[in-house]
């Protein structure tokens, strides 16, 4: 709570009392100097200096309680209301009718504002407009008649100060706003960190049972490789935080809530990076260059499905137990991800055999899938070393390099 | 290197469980465990009196954390071999740590025989790649040559490249291949495709270094 209180103090309210406080001094010497100019406008100066010497004292004794808000109290706002009325009151008393008519400055002339405008910064718009209903009754009674020149001050203080007034409440609201935010920000970060320390010792423990299971055969075997699964799972959701929620601040009366929100479907760019992870497995290795990779999202989500076909592709002929990787890359005009497989790959001929035959679904649905974003899908099988395929996706897709899927045999 | 006598290996990590069994898997397979250690400054203290070959590095540690004491170490003893064992592989530590010296990575998942050829072959100096840290790589070289161009000055390092061979070496790594096998698709010797993956990392962890004394001279810490 320390922390925001200062928050506050910092931007907004401390430079405003602050001039506040340089204000009331230099309008106090600037109604001594009006009244000294004008001298022989004055019947009765004794009291006028009388006045002042009050005024003088009052401003320099009362700069303590102009620092900020807590030390400006109520009591202090009321006396100094006090001193200026009484000072506006007092002038026909101690001037002379000329010096009336003629619109003259009243005793603490411009220093009234001052007093109306520490309500405005301790209050808000209505204490501004409490305080300077009084000030304007108190000039026009000073003036004796509604005469246009005063009446056109009086709304004149009338307006500032409530326009101040409100520029502060609102100020003080956005500030409360920032404050809260950053303290949600904060507690995030931490929150967080934490999770990040029990993920890892859940981690260690997941690893732990796989380990020591694979000794033990058998009915833990089985455990072990649960274990396995959950730990692939837990892994990519840690590294790199690559299942993003979407969140969405929103701005209520005491504060900013940010909250977790479905996230729309637009065509933005998106990080391909979170819409693969989640294919890693056990025997699915999952490479990417640790940076995001975005891709316009119908782009990245027909990757994405490409990528789950051949998946699927290496499961059904390379058997449950192939092993497989997946690996982004990021290039400067292309995203390529390659899928490889352990499997005993495709024996020369056998391709262009399927081809023929029209027995290539998956394939030729993949190259498909890609050639529709201005891309290609390569099908690469070296004898032993599995069989890869090599999906390419241009980033502008503009930029429409006549790209034809062919399959490479080799 | 000690050619004669066993590996002196030294295993650091936070949790006992797994400082022990990993500790019991080497020593039950004829390396010598001269020291384990449970946080970031016992490891740093305990290493630099002990001096082993091979330091089992957890990143993430009480005190200090793991990529900090794998700068402090591999300053300390430029021949010390680090290989990064880690639960979470969390991307911009792993980098960090590869950066800064080490020269092997690998998942806890792994099991016991992927764990001891990895303590093996770092020990030799061969480096230790997962394909995921394969991948991480071939990012952090790209990021690299896309940044924009040092200013024309001529004491700015240039960003490190690689050659063709090393990248085409480096993602068949990432695809999960084995040197073994890179070494036959490619048609060279293994000896050769150790030395391409050995180059890739040299030449990040040269420029980290170059860097590093650029930013401290810099900031007028040259004379630390």
């Amino acid at each position: 709570m320390a922390k925001r209180e200062q928050v506050m103090r910092m931007s907004v309210e401390q430079p405003l009392w602050r001039a506040l406080t340089a204000y009331r001094v230099l309008t106090m010497l600037y109604a001594v100097g009006l009244f000294a100019t004008a001298y022989d406008e004055y019947d009765r100066p004794g009291i006028a200096i009388a006045y002042f010497a009050v005024l003088f004292v009052w401003t320099l004794a009362t700069l303590p309680r102009v620092q900020n808000a807590v030390a400006c109290t109520k009591r202090f706002l009321a006396l100094d209301l006090t001193v200026a009325l009484i000072g506006i009151l007092l002038t026909p008393l101690v001037a002379d009718d000329q010096h009336i008519h003629s619109g003259g400055p009243t005793l603490p002339s411009i220093w009234t504002a001052g007093s109306v405008l520490a309500f405005a910064i301790k209050g808000g718009w209505r204490w501004a407009a409490f305080a300077s209903t009084p000030v304007a009754a108190a000039n026009l009674i000073e003036r004796g008649s509604p005469a246009r020149d005063t009446v056109h001050n009086v709304i004149l203080v009338w307006v500032a100060s409530i326009a101040i007034g409100y520029v502060v409440e609102v100020a003080r609201a956005s500030e409360r706003t920032l404050a809260r935010a950053l303290e949600i920000e904060a507690a995030t970060r931490e929150r967080e960190r934490l999770a990040r320390d029990i993920h890892d010792g859940v981690l260690q423990v997941l690893a732990m049972v796989q380990r020591r299971s694979v000794i033990l055969g058998g009915e833990a075997a089985e455990l072990g490789r649960m274990a396995g699964e959950q730990e692939v799972a837990l892994r990519m959701l840690v590294s790199g935080g690559l299942v993003p929620v979407s969140r969405a601040s929103e701005d209520a009366a005491q504060g900013a809530l940010v909250r977790a929100v479905e996230a729309p479907e637009d065509d933005g760019p998106v990080d391909l990076r979170a819409l693969l992870a989640p294919y890693a497995a056990a025997r699915v290795s999952f490479a990417e260059p640790g940076a995001p990779v975005s891709l316009p999202a119908p782009a990245a989500r027909e990757l994405a499905a490409a990528v789950g076909a051949a998946l699927d592709n290496v499961h059904r002929h390379a058997g449950e137990d192939a092993r497989a990787w997946i690996l982004i890359e990021d290039e400067p005009d292309e995203v390529v991800v390659t899928v490889r497989d352990d499997g005993p790959g495709i024996p020369e001929g056998r391709l262009a055999q399927a081809e023929g035959e029209g027995r290539l679904g998956v394939a030729l649905s993949i190259r498909g899938r890609l050639r529709e974003l201005g891309g290609s899908a390569e099908l690469i099988s070296v004898p032993g070393q599995g069989t890869e395929v090599e999906l390419k996706v241009p980033k502008d897709p503009k930029t429409d390099r006549e790209k034809d899927g062919k399959a490479e045999r080799r | 290197m000690s050619e004669q006598g066993p590996i002196r290996v030294m295993v650091v990590d936070d949790h006992p469980m797994w400082r022990d069994a990993v500790a019991r898997d080497l020593a039950e397979s004829g390396f010598e465990v001269v020291a384990t250690a449970g946080d970031g400054d016992q490891a740093v203290r305990r290493a630099k009196a002990v001096g082993p070959d091979v330091l089992v590095l957890d990143l993430n540690l009480p005190l200090k954390p793991g990529v900090q004491v794998c700068k402090e170490l591999v300053g300390h003893n430029p021949a010390l071999r680090v290989l990064v064992l880690s639960a979470s592989g969390e991307h911009a530590d792993v980098l960090e740590a590869v950066k800064s010296g080490a020269t092997g990575y690998l998942l806890k998942s792994a099991s016991t025989e992927e764990l001891l050829d990895a303590v093996r072959r770092t020990a030799v100096g061969d480096p230790v790649f997962t394909p995921g840290l394969a991948g991480l790589v071939l990012g952090e070289y790209r990021r690299l040559a896309s940044d924009p161009a040092p200013a024309a000055g001529s004491g700015e390092p240039k960003a490190p490249q690689l050659t063709d061979r090393e990248t085409e070496v480096l993602r068949l790594v990432a695809k999960g291949l084995s040197y073994k096998q890179i070494a036959e698709r490619l048609v060279i010797s293994h000896r050769t495709v150790q030395n391409h993956v050995q180059n890739t990392l040299g030449k990040l962890q040269l420029h980290n270094r170059v860097e590093l004394v650029r930013y401290a001279i810099e900031r007028g810490l040259d004379d630390e």
